[in-house]
């Protein structure tokens, strides 16, 4: 059965199509215009044949869609949603980019929602199909993200808590909170009885709890030693010389899976530096690297005191100054019988830009030369 | 049926057996080529000799099993064909069969699966290295360094390309790297294949059992011209070996003032030297002429062309620097001569002119480069390859005056 929407839908479709051959005959039939026409058409016919196939298909008769329409529209947030989701969104555009994402979100679930449930609402003159048709329509959608939504809130609260408290704390906080969901796991399998609403009030409390703890320690900041390392600013950390920092020289990169990949290992044993190429038992003095290749160089550091391994590599001019600095490359400080690699891509030759070398500060007069072929 | 059908049928059989028999027997006696220098069954080392070994039992019990199969299958098909008679009483499962049918195939990869493990393992033995090489790969050719290494003479570094060379029975360990995509490294006579791979070092073991010359090609495909990005790999007596190192060190000779080849001189220094490295050539004001390949070439590299004529092939050892007649020379040589054949190197008189004006007037026409003609322009001001450098017929004349001293 064609309801009045599907006619107006078709009709546009009819419409836009004559628009659009006149306009080919008479106009351009290569003009933007005519592919306008065109779509206009498709998505009106598009959109009436989706109307007939939904109010036709809920709506049994003319009396009965007539009827349907005439049903009172039942109270709903939405409206307010998307009022509230404007009010963001251009709040957001004048302060903060965060409350306009949030304000976009706001609004887009506030109209999907209220536009279904106006529809739904109108579908028939049965309010409880017409629940069950809002239902089959939005749930798909709304279990999803409602989903996404909690356990987003669960993580952001956790990672709040855990940065909040010291490390130790933390353990025993996951310890604590991983037992209590696994004992609570297995009360529900031993007596089936509890599932329901007891199980409902106690996910539901931990979970206000949670969000509760969640702010409070959100809005108390991160402990003071992430702070501190944060205030350390690892990425502009440039300086290759016996410096040691707090934070970001600890925990090197253990990378010993690179270890098949290597060009050649520099060790440092009882106070001397020794160099040896992959495949050579015999250590050397200069070390060949390819020019314009990227390869690795593992650092073993052997030695009780903690070490960095250099490379120098001549000098670069300063962007637009003509200013010449020193060029250097270096690992993090490597602590005893720890390693680290440094990977190095020379462009120019050593007879181009060299002399290169391998330095361990605090280990004075020793080098490797890097010899660049 | 008719007789006249009966011997279309016939005739129809005695075609098909007779193409069989005409493709088998060339394969069968390709193997019988003579001049087939990428031979998988031919080592010239101890590392492919062991590939061998493991490749003659390997194909030795596949024939078997594959005689056996073979026969049963023809058996079955004659024997039991439908000639009309009633359908034989249908079973299904035999444990005793299948168990059997499952233990036999597994009896027989264990044994190949032993065996081959035990080959993987000895291929990658670094150990007693004498030699060490870097082979870096980049489209579409193979650079070879010699790291310095006072047991053989190299107290600076060597550089050279197309052609590795290495100390006869001597264990040559490669450390393969790659600048831009993943190629590959084969040299059937002397090891297996190993990748080349952007950011990672892998090894290769190579020894040659004889001084000698012996063909490889890249394996992994790299691009356009991966078909013209070979290999060879000369192995030397070590006495020759030296006398190649020494020579590879030695100092730059500048041409003669007043001659075509130091007119080339200054051609190469306008023209290639932006990309090609001679070591110890110097511009006009006395400062070393240091090439830019990271500024010109996607690759970041160029082949070094300094000793370019002590090579035999040039363009990824696609093109022979030496004639056809003299090429046979050092190829064919026997063992004990081939040191001092190949340590002649390029000759005006054995100058393979022809292909080396050819490069020189339009490379990306003997190497393609690009499958988009419109790329043969730089883009962002760089080359996959050799680009074609619009040369006067009179600047190939010089250049290759100048390239023939750089020896």
């Amino acid at each position: 059965m064609i309801t009045t929407g599907s006619k107006y839908f078709y009709g546009v479709t009819v419409l836009a199509t004559i628009a659009m051959v006149l306009y080919m005959l008479f106009v351009n039939p290569n003009d933007i215009g005519a592919v306008a026409l065109g779509s206009l058409a498709s998505a009106a016919a598009l959109l009436g044949g989706l109307t007939s196939f939904t109010r036709d298909s809920t709506a049994h008769s003319v009396k009965e869609a007539s009827a349907a329409a005439t049903q009172p529209a039942p109270a709903a947030v939405w409206p307010l949603i998307v009022a509230v989701g404007i009010v963001m969104l251009v709040f957001g555009l004048a302060t903060n980019p965060i409350v306009f994402v949030l304000g976009i979100v706001a609004l887009v679930a506030g109209a999907v929602e209220w536009l279904v449930q106006d529809y739904a609402s109108r579908a028939s003159a049965d309010s409880e199909f017409n629940s069950q048709l809002r239902g089959r329509l939005l749930h798909p959608l709304e279990f999803p993200v409602g989903a996404a939504v909690v356990v987003g809130i669960i993580a952001i609260s956790f990672s709040r808590i855990m940065l909040n408290i010291s490390k130790s704390a933390g353990a025993v906080v996951f310890i604590v909170v991983s037992s209590l969901v696994l004992v609570l796991g297995f009360l529900v399998a031993l007596k089936p009885s509890m599932r329901g609403r007891a199980i409902g009030t106690l996910c539901s409390v931990g979970f206000v709890a949670l969000v509760g703890a969640g702010i409070v320690t959100g809005i108390s900041g991160e402990r003071a030693e992430l702070v501190e390392a944060a205030e350390e600013d690892h990425y502009s950390h440039m300086e290759c010389g016996a410096e040691a920092d707090k934070y970001f020289d600890k925990h090197p990169n253990n990378a010993v899976s690179l270890k098949s990949a290597t060009l050649a290992t520099i060790t440092v044993r009882d106070g001397k530096m020794i160099a040896t190429l992959s495949g050579l038992d015999a250590p050397v003095e200069k070390v060949t690297i390819p020019a314009s290749s990227p390869v690795q160089v593992l650092f073993h550091n052997l030695d009780s005191e903690e070490h960095r391994l250099v490379a120098e590599l001549g000098e670069k001019k300063v962007a637009d100054t003509g200013v010449k600095e020193k060029s250097e490359q270096c690992t993090q400080l490597t602590g005893e019988d720890q390693v680290n690699v440094l990977t190095l891509n020379i462009r120019k030759p050593s007879i181009a830009a060299g002399p290169y070398k391998l330095t361990v500060p605090g280990l004075e007069g020793q080098e490797i030369e890097v010899y660049v072929p | 049926m008719s007789r006249h059908a009966l011997s279309a049928r016939t005739a129809r059989r005695a075609r098909a057996l007779a193409i069989t028999t005409m493709v088998g027997a060339s394969m069968f006696l390709a193997g019988c080529a003579k001049d087939a220098p990428q031979d998988v069954f031919q080592p010239k080392g101890e590392n492919a000799a062991e590939i061998n070994d493991l490749q003659y039992m390997v194909f030795g019990i596949a024939g078997v099993v594959g005689v056996i199969m073979t026969v049963l299958f023809v058996v079955t098909m004659t024997k039991f064909r439908d000639k009309g008679q009633p359908i034989p009483e249908q079973s299904h499962g035999k444990p005793a069969l299948e168990i059997t049918l499952t233990i036999i195939p597994a009896l027989i990869l264990s044994v190949v699966g032993v065996f081959t493990t035990r080959t993987i393992f000895n291929l990658a033995e670094t150990k007693d290295t004498e030699l060490v090489i870097n082979v870096t790969g980049q489209q579409w050719w193979w650079e070879y360094d010699y790291p310095a290494q006072e047991d053989w003479g190299i107290d600076q570094p060597i550089i050279t390309s197309g052609q590795l060379v290495m100390p006869a029975d001597t264990k040559v360990l490669i450390r393969e790297t790659s600048r831009d995509v993943i190629h590959s490294y084969w040299i059937p006579a002397l090891n297996g294949k190993r990748d080349a791979v952007p950011g990672r070092i892998h090894t290769l073991r190579l020894q040659a059992d004889n001084p000698g010359i012996y063909a490889g090609q890249c394996t992994e495909f790299c691009g356009l011209s991966h078909a013209n990005m070979r290999m060879e790999a000369v192995a030397l007596s070590k006495d020759d070996f030296a006398t190649w190192v020494k020579n590879q060190q030695a100092a730059y000779k500048a041409p003669a003032e007043n001659t075509l080849a130091k007119e080339g001189e200054a051609v190469f220094l306008n023209q290639c030297v932006r990309c090609h490295q001679v070591n110890g050539l110097k511009k006009a004001d006395g400062t070393a002429a240091i090439a830019a390949p990271d500024e010109n070439v996607y690759a970041g590299a160029a082949p070094n062309l300094s000793k370019l004529m002590s090579r035999n092939t040039f363009a990824g050892a696609t093109w022979d620097l030496l004639k056809k007649e003299c090429r046979g020379g050092v190829w064919d040589a026997k063992s004990e001569e081939f040191g001092a054949k190949y340590l002649e190197g390029v000759s005006a008189d054995c100058l393979n002119e022809v292909d080396l004006r050819r490069w020189l007037r339009n490379a990306p026409a003997m190497k393609p480069m690009y499958a988009d003609p419109t790329k043969l322009e730089p883009t962002d001001g760089k080359y996959r390859g050799m680009p074609y450098l619009a040369l006067s017929e009179g600047d190939i004349d010089k250049l290759v005056a100048y390239l023939l001293t750089l020896k």
